[in-house]
């Protein structure tokens, strides 16, 4: 790989990271603390199959969008989001930038990780396509999550 | 990055043995920097090997069935201490970013062992507020 590559690389590390932290503050406080949607909640349930127990919010919101005899579960109170047109692209066109952010981040830092250690070039080739390899495969396989969630 | 460094390898880069590299943990002086920058590194790699578990999970987003069981599961007491260590290490990953960032771009070298103390109070904060339901939680599933 040319040399200037690697330093829009490493440039482009500082970027998604700073990107990251509010992006995933968003993540985290939808996922976590917004009570309607939050699809994460404050329980611990042990019986195998059982359902976590949702908010009053969370359970006003799925029977407003998809009817009294809705069942309030996980995907029902995901798809509370995606239920609204607008709402539903904001979220994905939100999900596929942070996609893309996080796995550069990510395997691109894993690379400098691995070749910080490795030395003979054979090596560094492999952490290299191994890299960039997995992320690319979990980028297509998070692509194909996002853009069909609720079709 | 400057590394402290205790000793210089003496041979070539050229023809190291595999004896020489498994050495090179011990050349680096632990100091506080360093320490930061290695706990930098390990929670990098556990964020990855996390981004890959949790990305693969969401394909099951095309079954209801499965997403359901799926959630379900991260329900699991198990689930909730990882929920902590998952917030430990990217509140730890984010504000050293952060410190990295700030000192590099905006100069701030200056002033870095209070920004060290500062961030790391803010980080404490963070992981003391973000983690408290899953603790809570679990202390309610020990007490029940």
């Amino acid at each position: 790989m040319a040399r200037s590559s690697n330093a829009l690389n490493w440039f482009l590390h500082r970027i998604t990271g700073t990107f990251l932290v509010f992006m995933l503050i968003t993540h985290f406080w939808v996922q976590h603390y917004d009570h309607q949607v939050a699809s994460v909640t404050t329980d611990v349930v042990t019986e195998k199959g059982e359902m976590p127990a949702y908010s009053e919010e969370a359970r006003a919101g799925v029977k407003a969008r998809f009817g009294d005899e809705a069942e309030v579960t996980p995907y029902n109170v995901v798809m509370q989001r995606l239920a609204d047109p607008v709402y539903a692209v904001l979220w994905k066109g939100f999900n596929i930038l942070f996609l893309i952010v996080a796995v550069h981040h990510g395997f691109y830092g894993l690379n400098n990780v691995l070749t910080d250690y490795i030395r003979n070039p054979m090596g560094r080739a492999m952490a290299r396509v191994l890299s960039w390899g997995t992320g690319l495969v979990l980028l297509i396989i998070g692509l194909y999550s996002v853009i069909t969630a609720g079709w | 990055m400057a590394v402290e460094t205790a000793e210089r390898p003496t041979t070539q880069a050229s023809n190291d043995s595999v004896a020489t590299q498994s050495s090179r943990f011990q050349r680096y002086r632990i100091r506080t920097g360093m320490f930061a920058w290695m706990m930098h590194r390990l929670t990098g790699v556990g964020l990855v090997a996390y981004l890959i578990v949790h990305v693969w999970g969401l394909k099951s987003l095309s079954d209801p069935a499965a997403f359901n069981a799926l959630i379900a599961k991260y329900h699991a007491p198990i689930y909730k201490i990882g929920e902590f260590g998952l917030l430990v290490a990217v509140v730890y990953h984010a504000i050293n970013g952060l410190r990295i960032v700030l000192i590099d771009f905006l100069g701030w070298s200056p002033k870095q062992k209070k920004l060290f103390w500062t961030l790391g109070a803010v980080a404490l904060v963070l992981i003391v507020v973000g983690g408290y339901p899953s603790i809570y939680a679990l202390a309610q599933w020990m007490g029940a």
